[in-house]
């Protein structure tokens, strides 16, 4: 891999070391390699189909590896149950809507409070961020549009005060100016010191704000470099060149 | 004016164990997406515990707090572990079906325990003395407490619901249990918990409900004395804790007014009175405005194969020799009990159509089989005494009543799906029980005087076309063979075209088929009459082949126990409405039977025998609830065992030579019939483990190429055969050995 040996010194927040996982029979992850630095976001890229999910859902907890080890802060937590993993400081915001669709954005906030957070906390940074929300707080959450849905799942990340944050696909189904404004709140997370893992089928996206790239080609990670250097390989990967 | 107020209050009061009752539906619903018809039955069993308790001698306190405090919540958290938990990510068929199980389970157990013949009363709390007068109206403590308990308990829903978070989590957990995981709950406590409160709820409105009620104690009565409750639960389109409160009230107060006020002469009242939750029920879910298309498909672990228009002829042939040959070893009354079994297969055969091909629901299979007893009794029937005979016509004429009746029941509720359906399907088959199968009163219209259900059972003589009378036993039993074998044929024809297809694509997604430009109300009101025809010649069939037919044969019980066995079975198979209907209509019949005779005859063993009745009885709905871990049913599973035995012909010849020499013993009388029956079904059953172990042998087993990395090490030649089969890579590395780390070479998707 490229990692420099500077790198290799800090304990990485997250790592995951010749990781294999599957569904039933069939094996989707060859053993997979990843390191989140502290304070640091790490872009997870490739097409669909390569593994990029499976992956964050292991990380998260809600799969579990077949092989190899999952780290969180050098210790291996292989097995670990979602919701222990949220109470290490892990927060996950799946793929689609990380929201309770019949749940008010009140209520979705409060559900959010299950790894020790208080809820006027939540709150007041939700509504602050995102105003929108604050306006409707007693809506149902699946009645509003795709983007104030992702603010609201972006919200969880907000007042937590988690370790680590992993965003699954943060892109999908939403306007591009959404993106942009969903990715400048993510950069300023990082900023303030959390560390990001993103799974992103659009590069372009997320590159711009990312310190570190992986490149994920079926099931195993390929790549991993500072961003440019990545951008330009994936052209060539993607188009079998 | 004091009648009025009498009634009222009695109304609220019933309204008001209606509520309790409503509101644990409402919340395991909510927390768990299922919809408990097994709440009625928890709530029965509680109730005999209770009883149970006080003929301990405990004190009345001292039992209630039992059941309430313990019992109530440790069933209900015992029913998640063991059964609902394992119910995710399953259609809505298979998630009703485990529920009726249970449902059916606890009613034989309860009357496995408690003697259904002995009668059993529960008092009134402070007894029935003790009241106080408001307004000139005597209203005993124990309506007041019923009262006071509703009240606090609706409250105390809304409040854990909407101002708590363990509330707000049991709602998260039905809308994305992994989500909830990622916020750091459990998932699972949350759903135990609203399955325990859940259950409390339900014993509380049995022991509250059972006293005002009349005090008898009854197993099947009061298990649907709670089911009233569903209309109620849908006045708050199950969501709603106080709407549905409203709709206990009015649902109380109806059924006092209707006794009230209305004629008490003949037996329409009366009926009125009980059907009238069913027909609320029905009225509320046609009109309620409903949940919109989802416009997902539904995914579901459930998978069928549609058979072949061919293949079903050849295994229609089979069966029919099968069965002839099979018929010659039976004693009459053994070929009368298979005749009667057969019926209900074709019963079960309306079922693959609607629920294993277009995914809609009936719950009520039966009624529709009453409905055409009655037109066929009251048009198809000549001759007299022992000379009476079904015609052609009358049959003809019922199966058509029956497709217009299904017709009327689906047109209204052409718009509801799923769970919503098959609640109004349920609606009308009680409503039906209730008011038609029980109406032995005289009515007179145009000036045609005429009794629906005289005397409250019908005689339906066999049927006669030309020189086929069904009198004997063997004629009936091939009859119904041979028309179970064509309608089969037809369904697999039907299922192979265009129309099929049709259906198929509504199953999976109702709102992707409305886009193709399908009239989804053409295709559900059409396979629905189809459906409600079949089940009517069954109907027809089943009655004729019993002789008598009372309210009794067409109870909601009853279409439930089929609809579980075929569901076992296999609904989207037409050897699984075989296998189920039979089962129904013999199986558990025959062997409760057969173990009650033993009974009878060693007095020594009398219990053990007695005992062993009631546990066939209790397995079936054991059986049913297995239903979750495998949802395709063991229909599925033969098959699939038996495909991989194509390539070991030895070991099928092997089979069908054990089956032949079987067969010889049976007729020369060396064995009993029932022996061959059972030794022929262990061949059928163990013929593919014998093939996988003689198949094994030979070990000419390749690892199929998408266990790679589970059964054999990914190997790098296993990579390269995959890349050559997708015709990608070759070119890139002529001659070069596997790279080491796929990684660092430049590779392809």
């Amino acid at each position: 891999m490229t990692g420099t040996a500077a790198e290799a010194e800090v304990v990485p927040l997250l790592e995951l070391a010749g990781v294999r996982a599957g569904y039933g029979a069939i094996e989707v992850l060859h053993g997979v390699d990843l390191a989140l630095r502290p304070g640091s976001l790490l872009a997870l890229l490739g097409p669909n189909g390569g593994g990029k999910s499976t992956a964050m859902r292991v990380c998260a907890g809600l799969h579990p590896a077949t092989g190899g080890e999952l780290r969180f802060a050098g210790r291996k937590v292989n097995g670990i149950s979602a919701q222990d993993a949220a109470k290490l400081g892990v927060c996950s915001i799946p793929e689609g809507r990380g929201v309770f669709p019949n749940l008010t954005v009140r209520e979705n906030l409060w559900a959010a409070t299950g790894t020790g957070a208080r809820l006027a906390d939540l709150e007041e940074k939700a509504y602050g961020r995102f105003p929108i929300l604050g306006k409707r707080r007693d809506q149902l959450a699946g009645s509003m549009s795709g983007g104030e849905q992702q603010m609201l799942a972006l919200s969880r990340a907000l007042g937590t005060d988690p370790a680590v944050l992993l965003l699954d696909e943060l892109s999908m189904g939403l306007a591009p100016m959404i993106v942009t404004r969903m990715y400048d709140t993510v950069a300023e997370l990082v900023e303030e010191g959390l560390s990001v893992l993103v799974a992103e089928q659009f590069a372009r996206a997320v590159l711009p704000i990312a310190d570190t790239a992986a490149l994920m080609l079926n099931g195993r990670v390929v790549a991993t470099g500072a961003p440019a250097e990545i951008e330009g390989r994936m052209a060539g990967d993607y188009l079998g060149g | 004016m004091t009648t009025f107020l009498t009634y009222t209050i009695l109304g609220l009061v019933l309204g008001a164990v209606y509520s309790i009752a409503a509101s644990g539906l409402v919340l395991t619903y909510n927390t768990s997406g299922i919809f408990n018809f097994a709440h009625g039955a928890q709530a029965m069993f509680g109730t005999f515990l209770y009883w149970q308790f006080q003929q301990w001698g405990w004190p009345a306190w001292l039992a209630l707090v039992a059941v309430i405090g313990v019992v109530g919540p440790a069933m209900g958290a015992a029913l998640h572990t063991v059964i609902m938990k394992g119910l995710r990510g399953t259609a809505d068929v298979t998630k009703i079906i485990v529920t009726v199980a249970v449902l059916l389970g606890t009613v034989y157990l309860a009357q496995w325990v408690w003697d259904p013949d002995e009668a059993r009363t529960v008092d009134m709390f402070f007894g029935t003395g003790a009241k106080i007068s408001v307004g000139g109206v005597e209203v005993r403590y124990h309506e007041l407490v019923c009262l006071a308990a509703a009240v606090a308990i609706a409250a105390g829903l809304r409040v854990l619901f909407t101002r708590t978070r363990a509330g707000v989590v049991m709602r998260g957990s039905v809308d994305d249990p992994d989500l909830l995981r990622l916020n750091g709950h459990d998932p699972e406590r949350a759903a135990m918990l609203s399955w325990a409160l859940g259950s409390t709820l339900a014993v509380t409105a049995g022991v509250l409900i059972v006293p005002i009620s009349g005090g008898a104690l009854d197993a099947d009565q009061l298990t649907l004395l709670v089911i009233d409750a569903f209309a109620a639960a849908m006045f708050g389109r199950l969501r709603s804790i106080p709407r549905t409160f409203a709709g206990a009230m009015v649902l109380g107060l109806a059924a006092n007014y209707v006794l009230a006020y209305l004629p008490s002469a003949g037996t329409f009242t009366g009926n009125l009175r009980v059907s009238l939750p069913m027909i609320i029920l029905f009225v509320v879910l046609v009109v309620l405005p409903q949940d919109r298309l989802r416009g997902a498909a539904v995914r579901t672990r459930e998978r069928y194969r549609p058979p072949t228009v061919r293949s079903a002829a050849v295994w229609g042939a089979v069966l029919i020799a099968g069965v002839y040959l099979y018929s010659l070893l039976l004693s009459d009354s053994g070929i009368t009990t298979f005749a009667l079994g057969m019926t209900f297969a074709i019963i079960a055969l309306s079922l693959t159509v609607l629920t294993g091909y277009a995914g809609e629901l009936n719950l009520a299979p039966l009624s529709f089989g009453a409905v055409a007893t009655v037109v066929a009794f009251h048009f198809g029937v000549h001759g007299t005494g022992l000379d009476a005979r079904l015609n052609v016509q009358g049959i003809l004429l019922a199966v058509v009543a029956a497709a217009l009746v299904g017709g009327l029941v689906a047109l209204p509720a052409l718009r509801l799906r799923g769970l919503y359906l098959a609640l109004a399907t349920l609606a009308f088959g009680e409503f039906l029980s209730n008011m038609v199968l029980r109406d032995t009163t005289e009515h007179k219209l145009f000036g045609i005087k005429f009794t629906l259900f005289p005397g409250g059972s019908l005689v339906v003589p066999p049927l006669r076309i030309g020189p086929l009378d069904l009198r004997d036993g063997t004629s009936s039993l091939m009859t119904a063979t041979v028309l179970f074998a064509l309608i089969g044929i037809g369904l697999a024809a039907l299922r192979s075209s265009g129309y099929g297809r049709r259906l198929a694509a509504m199953k999976d997604s109702p709102a992707a088929t409305a886009m193709l430009g399908q009239n989804l109300v053409r295709l559900k009101l059409s396979v629905f009459m189809i459906s409600a025809a079949i089940a009517g010649l069954g109907g027809v069939l089943m009655a004729s082949a019993t002789g008598t037919v009372a309210q009794e044969n067409f109870t909601f019980v009853g279409s439930l126990g089929l609809l579980m066995l075929v569901v076992v079975a296999g609904i989207g198979y037409i050897s699984g409405a075989l296998a189920g209907g039979l089962m129904a209509g013999v199986g558990s019949a025959v062997l409760v039977a057969t173990f009650n005779d033993l009974a009878l005859g060693h007095e020594s063993m009398a219990n053990v025998y007695t005992a062993l009745g009631h546990l066939v009885l209790v397995m079936t709905a054991l059986v049913g609830m297995g239903v979750g871990r495998n949802p395709s049913g063991f229909v599925h599973d033969i098959a699939d065992s038996y495909r991989s035995l194509r390539g070991a012909r030895p070991v099928l010849y092997g089979g069908g030579a054990v089956g032949a020499v079987l067969y010889v013993l049976a007729v020369t009388g060396v064995i009993g019939a029932w022996t061959f029956a059972i030794a022929a079904l262990c061949v059928v059953m163990l013929l593919p483990v014998v093939g996988r172990m003689v198949m094994e042998e030979r070990g000419s087993r390749e690892t199929p190429l998408e266990l790679a990395g589970v059964d054999e090490p990914y190997t790098d030649e296993l990579r390269g055969k995959l890349d050559r089969a997708l015709g990608l890579p070759a070119a890139h590395r002529p001659a070069r050995p596997a790279p080491a780390l796929r990684g660092e070479a430049n590779a392809p998707a």
